[in-house]
């Protein structure tokens, strides 16, 4: 060793150790990358190697009260097509085409595209579980099935405006299918296939399952059953009435869960398209918003006994057929007046200027205050997609006229939802009860409840007394007064009629009414409350009166064995009369003018027929009984 | 080490994955191990002539390679030469030619005499531009590196050192700047995930077959992204595929091979009896010490993108034989 200097073994000593350095350093980065950033780098890695052929999982159901399945889901298998696995397109597209009878050229430049994998939508896109056999049977190469759903619908229309519908790739786009999307929709399963960087499938690499997770299920706290008399009740009432909409809502007023809601003309979900967005985008027991009319007089009629400022059966009342506000003469529907009665009989009248001298009583804070406390002018909270506040006076607009109005349920704009809250609130103690639609979230493979709904108490309005009170009041009404059509024998039925004009662009549209009923059974102990409005009813036979409270009054009945609602011995008997005044004789109008008519401003809600200068033909004829919601018809010579 | 050396190359076979390379690569396998047998035994390769003569021919094949119809084209560089299929890189011959022409003249250095002399780097340049040309710059590298560790070892003075890499830094930017697509290597380099299908690809992909596989790999056979995601799995980016397969530990047990035969080539060449044969085997072991470390940099993104071969591993007729022949002629100088 004599020849190799100190020097020279020094140096080579420490390039030994620089090399040593540089393998401390590999190994240092090669534990970062392998371990370090192990996951990161493998998830990026696992994307760039497979082509998913998705397995899509199932929407979530949506069931009733009780289970019974209102939406589900139909295997519709959608194709996907791998570009690069086969070369013979043309042959591919024949063979796709004619087992799905679409256009050839559409499907081929589809498959043409150069891309890793091609989703052959729309052409493709939830077809048959047959077609999708008959294809997969062919063994073309590079054709993958994948699982896919569309939704199905047992009940057709059946709740279609409060259900909305799902888009091509089964996305809630209206209603509760929109509203609750995110729980609905799962996480969707897929078949990774290996492949190599140009697409070709790997036969030694073992495909893998990712795993998916179907929909959460919507348990509503709709009673399909009821639902489903709800809806023939009220189309059958459509088309007598030939009326533009109509709508209906059944609710336990004890708890503000829905049992039923409806609304008219419908659609079927499942082709969406077909009608008007109006019709999918508008629930209307929630959408709407007009001027109630009479049904709004009992929540004047509870505050007022609230507050300790009438007794119905002693005080008394005299109706001249109007009452003057300010120098307002506000008139009463019965122009000749109810002259002198009891406020039991005011109510059973309907006689508007009994609640205005109600609605003083109270006091105009105090009936505002009330009006606000049930939960009018604001949403209800229900959940329910699209739902309206309704507008009210502000307390600086509120003057002794928008108080008399407002008294008898004019000049203010609410939704039914919110109508059906409050009157819930009024006969069920006093209570006032969120309304709300969503019973459970259910986990589908595991049963769990996800999401339980209880009943939640807003406030307490009114003491049980006054509501005793009220519901005995209306159940007089239906006994004897202008809701007679809705008695039902044992039942025990209770509510109040209303007649509202519409408002267009600030102005009362003449002949243009929406009719409703807001009733309720048994009245000692209500377990149902069902409001109907019919939107403009055409028919020229049938009364105004005669129009909604028939359809709560058949709801109610077919309800009562579905919630186990027993006939009763005690009840008020139909043709005890209570009050007189319940009609009032029809003035002749033949052979008037519409000016002449216009100008005189009868009480009545007077629908026009044709155009010309003289009415030619009145229904009901001249001098006939009428009642308080009965709209009258007028027929013009042109 | 040839026990080492063969088992290392007997699983190289099987990362390669295809077969016609497979069959290739046993073809030169077996001619690198012939060739390697016969060398390390010819006495007539220890004469200094011999080697100033293997040195220019080395210089003519680099000049032959240059002209357009002799040299062939690929990859974007003109290192090829051959007839057929047959063709050989010139450039690994001159690797060695050029470290052992070195060695012959740092041995003839008389005491007393200047150790830094003209003729050492003129030795070096001249194949260094030559290959510079064609170009190949991670053979220059590896040149140039290997030579001037060699000039360290012959007691060069450490100022000359600190100069040249200076100059080296200068040099590198001189580079750079003279083709644009090493430029776009080293931003790759810094951050390959910001054009992870451009300038970046190789390296991201390499670290996708790198990261997943964790401290045991996929297991043999299994690595995924030799399935074309990877360029030239079986050449540059073996050590990727080795490391997706037999992960961490076993790409540790790969280096310790490497650090091994290292240690053993400066060893012997320590054992030597003769200035000439220490100089010479310090020479040839560092150069492939040098590939192994620039290749294995490169495939784990501690060093920009740059075509070399892992030594014994890739693929590839003219690297195998001549690391073989590098073995070979460790070997036969160490024998004296």
């Amino acid at each position: 060793m004599k020849w190799v200097s100190k020097k020279s073994k020094k140096r080579l000593t420490w390039i030994a150790i620089a090399f040593v350095l540089y393998g401390v350093a590999i190994f240092v980065k090669l534990v970062y990358v392998q371990l370090v950033q192990y996951n990161e780098l493998s998830t990026i890695a696992k994307q760039s190697w497979d082509r998913e052929i998705p397995f899509n999982s199932e929407r979530g159901k949506i069931v009733d009260r009780n289970g019974e399945v209102i939406v589900s889901n139909e295997l519709a298998p959608t194709l996907y097509f791998m570009p690069s696995q086969n070369k013979e397109k043309e042959q591919v597209a024949d063979a796709i085409a004619n087992v799905l009878n679409k256009d050839r050229a559409a499907i081929l430049k589809r498959l043409e595209q150069k891309v890793s994998i091609v989703k052959l939508a729309p052409e493709g896109q939830n077809i048959t579980y047959e077609q999708a056999v008959e294809i997969q049977q062919k063994q073309i190469p590079g054709l993958y099935t994948g699982v896919d759903y569309v939704r199905h619908y047992p009940n057709g229309n059946l709740l279609a405006r409060f259900l909305g519908f799902t888009g091509v790739d089964n996305q809630g786009l209206a209603g509760i299918e929109y509203e609750y999307d995110k729980l609905l929709t799962g996480s969707d399963a897929a078949v990774r296939l290996f492949t190599d960087a140009k697409g070709i499938a790997l036969d030694n690499a073992n495909d893998e399952w990712k795993e998916g997770k179907d929909g959460a299920t919507l348990q509503l706290t709709i009673n399909l059953e009821i639902q489903k008399n709800v809806e023939r009740a009220l189309s059958e009432a459509m088309i007598q009435n030939d009326a533009d909409q109509a709508l209906a809502i059944a609710m336990n007023p004890k708890t503000g869960e829905i049992l039923a809601l409806a609304s008219y003309p419908t659609y079927d979900p499942a082709n969406f398209a077909e009608v008007e967005p109006a019709i999918y985008n508008r629930n209307l027991p929630v959408f709407m918003s007009y001027e109630p009319g009479s049904t709004f007089k009992i929540i004047t009629l509870s505050a007022a006994i609230e507050e300790g400022v009438v007794d119905l059966e002693k005080d008394q009342f005299y109706d001249p057929g109007f009452t003057m506000v300010e120098g307002a003469r506000l008139r009463c529907w019965n122009r000749s007046g109810h002259k002198d009665q009891t406020f039991l009989e005011v109510v059973q009248n309907s006689c508007n200027p009994g609640f205005v001298e109600l609605g003083q009583r109270v006091g105009s804070a105090k009936l505002l205050e009330y009006i606000h406390r049930f939960g009018f002018g604001k949403k209800t909270g229900s959940n329910i997609a699209g739902e309206a506040s309704g507008i009210l006076f502000t307390e600086d607009n509120f003057g002794p006229v928008e108080h008399a109005t407002t008294s008898f349920g004019q000049g203010i704009s609410v939704t039914p939802i919110q109508q059906m809250q409050a009157v819930a609130a009024v006969i069920n103690g006093g209570t006032l009860y969120q309304p709300y639609v969503i019973s459970k979230v259910i986990d589908p493979n595991t049963n769990e409840v996800l999401i339980q709904n209880e009943p939640i108490v807003k406030e307490q309005i009114v003491s049980e007394k006054t509501s005793s009170i009220v519901r005995n009041a209306l159940e007089t009404v239906v006994a004897n007064g202008s809701g007679r059509h809705a008695y039902r024998d044992g039942l025990r039925v209770a509510g109040k009629t209303g007649t509202a004009q519409k408002v267009e662009n600030g102005r009362y549209k003449d002949g243009d009414y929406i009719v409703s009923f807001i009733g309720f059974a048994p009245a000692n102990d209500p377990e149902i409350l069902v409001y109907v409005a019919i939107d403009h009813p055409k028919s020229a036979l049938q009364f105004g009166s005669v129009i909604a409270a028939p359809v709560v009054g058949q709801i109610i009945e077919d309800a009562a064995p579905i919630l186990n609602i027993e006939k009763q011995q005690e009840q008020l008997d139909k043709k005890y009369v209570w009050g007189d005044q319940l009609t009032t004789r029809l003035t002749n109008f033949v052979g008037q003018s519409p000016k002449e008519i216009t100008t005189y401003m009868y009480p009545y809600k007077i629908e026009w027929h044709g155009t010309g200068s003289k009415v030619v033909e009145q229904i009901p004829i001249a001098n006939s009984l009428i009642h308080e919601d009965d709209v009258i018809h007028l027929y013009l010579d042109d | 080490m040839f026990i080492y050396s063969a088992g290392t190359y007997w699983s190289s076979i099987h990362y390669i994955g295809q077969t016609p390379f497979y069959i290739k690569q046993g073809i030169y396998f077996v001619i690198a191990v012939i060739s390697c047998l016969v060398v390390m035994n010819m006495k007539v390769l220890q004469k200094p002539k011999v080697w100033v003569f293997f040195y220019w021919v080395s210089i003519f094949l680099l000049i032959a390679v240059l002209i357009p119809g002799i040299g062939i084209v690929r990859n974007g560089s003109q290192s090829w030469i051959g007839v057929g299929s047959l063709t050989v890189q010139p450039a690994e011959l001159a690797k060695i030619t050029t470290l052992i022409y070195l060695s012959i003249l740092l041995a003839n250095g008389k005491a007393g005499q200047r150790i830094v002399q003209w003729k050492h780097f003129l030795v070096i340049i001249l194949p260094s531009l030559l290959i510079m040309l064609q170009p190949d710059f991670g053979a220059v590298f590896i040149l140039v590196a290997a030579a001037f560790l060699l000039l360290f070892i012959a007691q060069y003075p450490v100022k000359l050192y600190l100069i040249l890499i200076l100059t080296g830094i200068v040099g590198l930017v001189a580079l750079i700047a003279a083709a644009p697509y090493r430029l776009k290597r080293i931003e790759a380099f810094l951050n390959p995930w910001a054009d992870a299908l451009g300038s970046g690809f190789q390296a991201v992909q390499s670290l996708l077959a790198i990261g997943p596989a964790g401290l045991f790999g996929h297991g043999f056979l299994e690595s995924r992204q030799k399935y074309l995601y990877l360029p030239e799995p079986q050449n540059d980016f073996i050590f990727s595929i080795i490391l997706e397969e037999i992960g961490l530990l076993g790409g540790m047990g790969l280096l310790l091979i490497f650090a091994c035969f290292l240690l053993s080539g400066y060893k012997l060449a320590l054992a030597c009896n003769s200035q000439l044969h220490f100089y010479i085997i310090c020479g040839l072991t560092t150069t492939i010490a040098i590939q192994a470390c620039l290749n294995i940099g490169v495939v784990i993104n501690l060093l920009p993108v740059t075509g070399v071969t892992l030594p014994f591993i890739s693929y590839g007729g003219t690297s195998l034989l001549v690391v073989w022949l590098t073995v070979a002629l460790v070997l036969n100088f160490s024998k004296e």
